[in-house]
């Protein structure tokens, strides 16, 4: 992680989106080398030279090096300049993969971004488009981002074949809130989605009654919709899944995820879904694991004042991102126990100071 | 106090002033394993490193955002007492157990 002036160095394929956004955010080119340079097919994936593309859209004047063996890429930021963008995903990965990095651009563009990513919207491995819909577009509303911030699942595309269609339109703002969250409260309400695409649509339901069966002993306000896509909008493969938000009284969100799998019932798929939340619950905090990084990078930018917010323990990609803000913006958070007095919280308070960043593409135009 | 040491990481010192990869941090890793690595990096003299066999044997980790769900974690749940025990998360749970 040696640092030269404006150019940052990684070696690696890990972390690549989050070190890309911090470039683009900062200003400082970014140099990654040896990625898989020791595998047997050495070199970025198809999906990640596609994302280097996108982010090419998204942004003007970005100069992207790739090396001839593909082991090596260098990145020259330039503005974000948003607007209509069409982006064709690879089946490799969800359109989740492609609209996270960008969700944490977009509200720094020169113009609203209006993007429609085309792939599928559902997976095991990303965050689904019902879960960004829900759960990571309300966090951007804790940071001032809010008026006309939507994303739209137009069609549905489950793995492998896809030919799911989404619309995420984004505002701009000149600069981010500070947030200070440390009151998690109590558990209030719980919602979930539950979709089936070309397969007998009692499948919903059934997921639906199996979740009940386990969260119906501790809230009444439980509402679970069965989402139905039918023909042109339901893709090209058949699949299921069931995303589960629960929302505290202090609008603190946490959230799960199951999806189908080949001669797993859809009860069981449930009862995953429904265990993970009880998981995430049981953790605390007042944002869950899959949303740490994306909080803790708007803390950086907000405004010149102290930041506060409490989460569980960081995950390996959380220890990653704090340890690249600091490559990129120079800021280390404080991270203390929430509850110095009790030995079983794991909960912790992170804080920093934000760097005041200020949407300079914007005052451009 | 010792017995708190023990039980709490540093996360701040782990984090920023050792190199331990995020996933020796997450592992037990406590604070021994972070000396050791600090001493590990100390004999620079040497002109050649051995790869470490567990950096070639790893296979491919995905940059994914949702980690897998893990079938230990999820089995807990099946547990009617341990359903009980988060209750007072909850807006119908008792409010005096935690605080």
């Amino acid at each position: 992680m040696t640092q030269k002036a404006g150019l940052v160095h990684y070696s690696g394929h890990q972390y690549l989106r989050t070190r890309l956004v911090l470039s683009i955010l900062s200003g400082k080119a970014v140099r990654i080398d040896k990625i898989r340079s020791d595998d047997k097919n050495p070199g970025l994936r198809d999906f990640e030279i596609s994302l280097l593309r996108l982010l090419e859209k998204v942004t003007n004047g970005t100069v992207v090096e790739i090396s001839v063996t593909g082991t090596a890429l260098l990145l020259k930021p330039g503005i974000i300049s948003g607007g209509p963008i069409i982006h064709d995903c690879p089946l490799a990965r969800s359109i989740g993969y492609f609209l996270e990095p960008v969700i944490m651009l977009a509200p720094f563009a020169k113009k609203p971004l209006q993007l429609t990513l085309r792939g599928i919207t559902t997976d095991d491995n990303d965050l689904s488009a019902d879960l960004i819909r829900t759960v990571t577009l309300p966090h951007l509303q804790l940071f001032g981002i809010s008026d006309g911030l939507e994303l739209r699942i137009k069609k549905r595309g489950a793995p492998p074949a896809g030919g799911g269609e989404v619309q995420f339109l984004c505002p701009i703002v000149k600069q981010v809130k500070t947030l200070n969250f440390a009151e998690p409260g109590k558990i209030k309400r719980i919602r979930g989605i539950a979709h089936a695409v070309r397969v007998n649509p009692q499948f919903s339901n059934r997921m639906i009654e199996a979740t009940r069966s386990i969260l119906n002993r501790y809230i009444p306000d439980i509402y679970l919709y069965s989402d139905v896509y039918k023909g042109d909008e339901s893709g090209k493969s058949p699949g299921y899944a069931l995303t589960l938000l629960a929302e505290s009284t202090t609008s603190a969100l946490h959230c799960s995820e199951a999806v189908s799998e080949p001669g797993i019932a859809p009860e069981d798929v449930a009862l995953r879904a429904t265990r993970a939340l009880l998981a995430e619950i049981n953790m605390g905090g007042c944002v869950d694991q899959k949303h740490q990084t994306m909080v803790l990078l708007m803390m950086v930018l907000g405004s010149e004042d102290v930041g506060r917010c409490r989460m569980g323990p960081p995950t390996l990609r959380t220890i990653q991102f704090l340890r690249d803000v600091r490559d990129f913006f120079g800021t280390s958070f404080k991270i203390v126990p929430a509850e110095p007095s009790n030995v079983d919280s794991s909960q912790l308070i992170y804080s920093c100071y934000g760097t005041g960043y200020v949407n300079a593409n914007r005052t451009l135009a | 106090l010792p017995h708190r040491r023990r039980r709490r990481k540093d996360w701040m010192k782990l984090i920023y002033s050792t190199s331990l990869t995020p996933e020796q941090i997450l592992s037990h890793g406590g604070e021994s394993e972070a000396e050791k690595v600090n001493q590990d990096e100390g004999d620079d003299d040497d002109f050649f490193r051995i790869k470490k066999k567990d950096d070639l044997s790893r296979g491919e980790e995905l940059d994914k955002t949702k980690e897998a769900l893990k079938e230990q974690d999820l089995k807990q749940w099946e547990d009617d007492d341990m359903l009980e025990s988060i209750r007072h998360l909850f807006i119908t749970g008792e409010s005096n157990l935690e605080e």
